[in-house]
């Protein structure tokens, strides 16, 4: 197992590389100087030069290179223009709201998703399945942020069953922690739980169809053991492979479900920056997004390697 | 990039036809696409929005931007059925514009994506070597940045506005295009008519734009619809952030922004531009789902397919020419003497496991019936091996599946009894009919790496199998599953218990099938063609192993298969079956030495050397 993790981290060096040089070359795609599309068209070119000084835009550019990594790797992803704060501290405030929602969706997503996939994946073409795939078609249309908005008019507005704002971070009180965790992952879950049900469904049927299936039945071995222990763990490998996808999808429909649920996390930042072009916290953004999925991903590889031996190196 | 979609399948590419083919394709397609409901549905809806994007000016009751400040946050009235908002604009004629903002940005940013990424799909997948791997490299890298965050970046550099929009969508959406047209490309370049158009002295280009793009056009309709509906939904996000269009611009994102802001007092605001969206996005889903099915022919049930599977090649054994035949439902084509040996011997008191009259059919989509098996009559004593003789097709495997009530979704028996020790399985219903599985009912499939299950050790699955059938405990159970391997000839059993079924050999993982098999102790085994994936020296050694067996352990063993060789080898008696009829049954010597049916003396002079015992490679 120890060779596997080393053998994925080998890996994930060059693409940590490659996406941080990506992150590190936005500012050269705005068109005109960043500093003039920050300020605005009635800019004195006094102040365009300071932002730039600023920016380090009025280096080489390859001092700006070697300053960007070396700043990167001493955790200092520069200054937020805007606010004149660290944007590595405005970050580290805000990223527990933000991985806190997206665990709490990928937790719905999966039970959601993988009871459902399971449940239609047994009994394909049956009525009860039709009416339940059928429900994850729908699912897949409907917009999360939606779906959050009708979950806040329920059971914050009408029945009053949470606060609106119902947010507490996990360091102030765990219960309520959970509590303001709910509302947002049920509207996450949707669309992650549909498509983990569609995979898990196409998966199960496909396990439940396998010779091994028919081998184990003609031993005597229950129908219900055989899902339980055969089934799905067979169908949770192409499953499995795909849940890094779906986490990063759940990563960027969290900073919409934020705004919803009025969460402080990365996504209101994010927001805020994109609209004001401030552009050292949009990268910073970006590369500690791709840091976590990436790592995510890492983490995945090693759950697809203990569930599936095949994928381990021999 | 990650991008939130309907995971569509697109079916393989050997299901897309060379160019020749494409008109008949289509129509088909479009046939099979009229037949679909849920399509049906999609194209009425998608209808309903196009005219209103199209229409609007003369649809809206009202310009959208044209304010009414008596009706301001009116809620639903008979001038403003939808409402208006705080300026007292009114919400329907908002909806109806917005449907030509949603329109407008998901075509346009699906072009983007598809100009983007299809011709980089056709470079890479034409290309290959270092450009795919290179390429292939980026569009995995590219998984690491949600869709949504891609928009970002896009608005934060371009700034806002319809062109930003569609540019961001379109970036997100390029690397799903440019993936599968790689796939693709991928697939057809190694066929035929690439080759030949190479040798014709196409250029690369009109190979690439002629002969490989038609194929393309399905499978990108396909996901055209799919991400129509995708980027409906990006937008309406980034529209809902304050990120799309300016706040003037109708939108339905940017009504549900609205909503939000007056929610805790108008909560009927979210109702109608979120139904919009819902219904648009599902509409487009669906039609992607329904063209992936009609153009690669799928949906009309799994059934019909498995029917058409069963067209299977038979053999004329007297001609020696091969002719395809399509499972039989006509009486004129059945063996005119089929009656004569095969169906009317009653068995004898001592038969173990004795099959009655068994009738099995295959119920078609269209109401139609087709026999498979017509009342077989068969029965196996303790300690004897019967072996059931056939080709491809001729409904043994059926026999057998029936006896084991395991037969296929769509297969049923319509006639006969199962009758083990006297009690009649077929009457009881399938859970009882399982409970004999393993105990007194044993099997070993044919293929023996597939049938394990890969993700399991090979020790997982003997004891699950173990505890099944004994009250034991896991020490006790490894233990024994360790004497039934070395029972099979599996050395160094220990140790083998420990690994999956793909580290064994074809030979090896047989006898692993067969001690999983000899689990539950069986009365009866049943070597379903166990033999016919293994080479000839291991076949011979699982053969011995087999007629080991019955030696120490008294079992009975029905070895169904298409081998002369194998059924001269190991059995006493051989039935004989051809066209789901048991033709002829008798004594092993009987048969090769006086076959009694016309089919079975063809089928042993099509192998003169059929009646010499050792030979183990003579096929059917």
């Amino acid at each position: 197992m120890g060779k596997l993790v080393a053998y994925r981290l080998l890996f994930t060096l060059p693409q940590l590389l490659i996406v941080s040089l990506l992150v590190f070359s936005l500012t050269f795609l705005v068109p005109g100087s960043p500093a003039a599309a920050i300020l605005g068209p009635s800019a004195t070119p006094e102040a365009i030069a300071q932002i730039e000084a600023q920016l380090g835009l009025d280096q080489p550019f390859f001092t700006q290179l070697g300053e960007w990594f070396a700043g990167v790797l001493h955790g200092d992803l520069g200054t937020s223009i805007r606010l004149g704060l660290p944007v590595t501290d405005l970050l580290s405030e805000r990223v527990g709201a933000t991985l806190s929602l997206v665990l709490g969706g990928m937790v719905v997503s999966l039970i959601l998703g993988v009871s459902a996939g399971v449940y239609t994946g047994t009994r394909p073409g049956t009525l009860a399945d039709r009416i339940v795939t059928g429900g994850t078609v729908v699912g897949l249309a409907i917009p999360e942020f939606w779906m959050g908005l009708i979950l806040v008019s329920v059971f914050a507005i009408q029945l009053g069953w949470v606060p609106i704002v119902a947010w507490t971070p996990i360091t102030d009180d765990p219960l309520l922690w959970l509590r303001g965790l709910i509302l947002p992952s049920l509207a996450l879950g949707i669309t992650g739980g549909a498509m983990i049900a569609r995979q898990t469904r196409a998966a199960m049927v496909k396990a439940m169809a396998s010779p091994y299936v028919d081998t184990l039945t003609a031993a005597g071995v229950k129908r219900r053991t055989i899902v339980l222990r055969y089934g799905i763990k067979n169908a949770l490998v192409p499953v499995l492979a795909s849940a890094g996808v779906t986490f990063a999808i759940l990563i960027g429909v969290s900073f919409v479900i934020e705004s919803v649920f009025s969460v402080p996390g990365v996504g209101g930042l994010m927001l805020t920056s994109v609209i004001g072009q401030d552009f050292p916290v949009v990268q910073g953004v970006v590369l500690v997004t791709a840091i976590i999925v990436v790592a995510v991903n890492l983490l995945l590889d090693v759950c697809y390697g203990l569930i599936n031996p095949q994928a381990r190196p021999q | 990039m990650s991008t939130s979609v309907t995971a569509v399948t697109v079916g393989d590419p050997a299901a897309t036809s060379a160019p020749g083919k494409q008109a008949s394709g289509a129509r088909q397609a479009l046939h099979r696409l009229r037949q679909q409901p849920s399509t049906v549905f999609a194209l009425v809806i998608i209808a309903i929005v196009l005219v209103c994007a199209v229409f609007a000016p003369l649809i809206a009751p009202y310009a959208p931007d044209a304010t009414d400040v008596t009706a301001s946050m009116s809620g639903p009235t008979s001038e403003h059925l939808l409402g208006a908002d705080t300026l007292g604009r009114d919400l329907l004629s908002q909806l109806i514009y917005g449907a030509r903002t949603a329109l407008i940005v998901a075509v346009g940013s699906v072009v983007v994506a598809m100009l983007i990424g299809i011709p980089m799909g056709l470079i890479l997948g034409y290309k290959g070597g270092w450009y795919d791997r290179l390429g292939s490299r980026v569009m995995d890298m590219a998984d690491a940045l949600p869709g949504l965050m891609v928009g970002f970046v896009v608005i934060a550099i371009l700034g806002r506005g319809m062109t930003t929009l569609i540019i961001a969508i379109g970036l997100v959406f390029c690397m799903n295009f440019a993936r599968i047209a790689r796939a693709i490309t991928l697939g057809e370049r190694q066929k035929l008519y690439v080759d030949s158009a190479t040798v014709v002295g196409l250029s690369t280009s009109q190979i690439i734009f002629r002969q490989i793009l038609p194929n393309l056009a399905g499978p990108m309709a396909v996901q055209g619809a799919v991400f129509l509906g995708s980027a409906i939904k990006l937008e309406a996000a980034l529209s809902f952030l304050g990120l799309g269009l300016s706040d003037d611009q109708p939108s339905w994102g940017g009504m549900l922004r609205f909503a939000a802001e007056n929610q805790a007092d108008h909560g009927w605001l979210v109702i109608a531009p979120g139904l919009a969206i819902v219904f648009t996005v599902l509409a487009f889903n669906l039609l992607g789902d329904g063209l992936n099915d009609a153009l690669t022919g799928r949906r009309p049930t799994t059934l019909k397919r498995s029917l058409l599977g069963k067209k299977v090649v038979m053999a004329d054994a007297a001609v020696g020419s091969r002719t395809e035949v399509a499972s039989r439902t006509e009486a004129s084509e059945r063996p005119a003497d089929a009656a004569a040996s095969g169906t009317a011997q009653p068995a004898p008191a001592s038969a173990l496991l004795d099959l009655r009259d068994l009738t099995v059919v295959a119920d078609s989509p269209d109401g139609g019936v087709t026999t498979l098996v017509h009342g077989a009559n068969l029965h196996v004593a303790k300690g004897e091996i019967l072996g059931i003789l056939g080709e491809s097709g001729s409904g043994k495997s059926m026999i057998a599946k029936s006896a084991l009530g395991m037969l296929p979704a769509g297969v049923r028996l319509a006639g006969g009894q199962v009758v083990l020790d006297g009690v009649d399985l077929a009457a009881g219903s399938q859970k009882d009919h399982h409970a004999v599985l393993g105990g007194k009912l044993g099997v070993v499939f044919q293929n023996p790496q597939a049938n394990l299950s890969p993700v399991h050790t090979v020790g997982r699955q003997m004891t699950e199998v173990l505890h099944a059938h004994h009250q034991m405990s896991r020490a006790a159970a490894k233990a024994r599953a360790a004497e039934l391997l070395d029972l099979v000839g599996v050395d160094d059993a220990t140790r083998r218990l420990t690994q999956y079924p793909w580290q064994f050999s074809g030979g090896m993982a047989q006898r692993v099938a067969i001690g999983l098999a000899l689990a539950g102790e069986p009365e009866v085994l049943i070597a379903d063609e166990a033999t016919s994936a293994l080479d000839v020296t291991t076949q011979a050694q699982v053969l011995d192993l087999l007629m080991d067996l019955r030696e120490q352990m008294g079992m009975s063993i029905i070895a169904i298969t298409h081998d002369l060789g194998v059924a001269a080898e190991i059995c006493d008696r051989v039935a004989v079956v051809y066209q789901g009829e048991v033709v002829e049954t008798a004594p092993v010597t009987d048969i090769f030495d006086h076959p009694s049916h016309e089919y079975t003396a063809r089928l042993l002079a099509s192998h003169p050397a059929a009646g010499d015992r050792s030979d183990h490679s003579l096929e059917v």
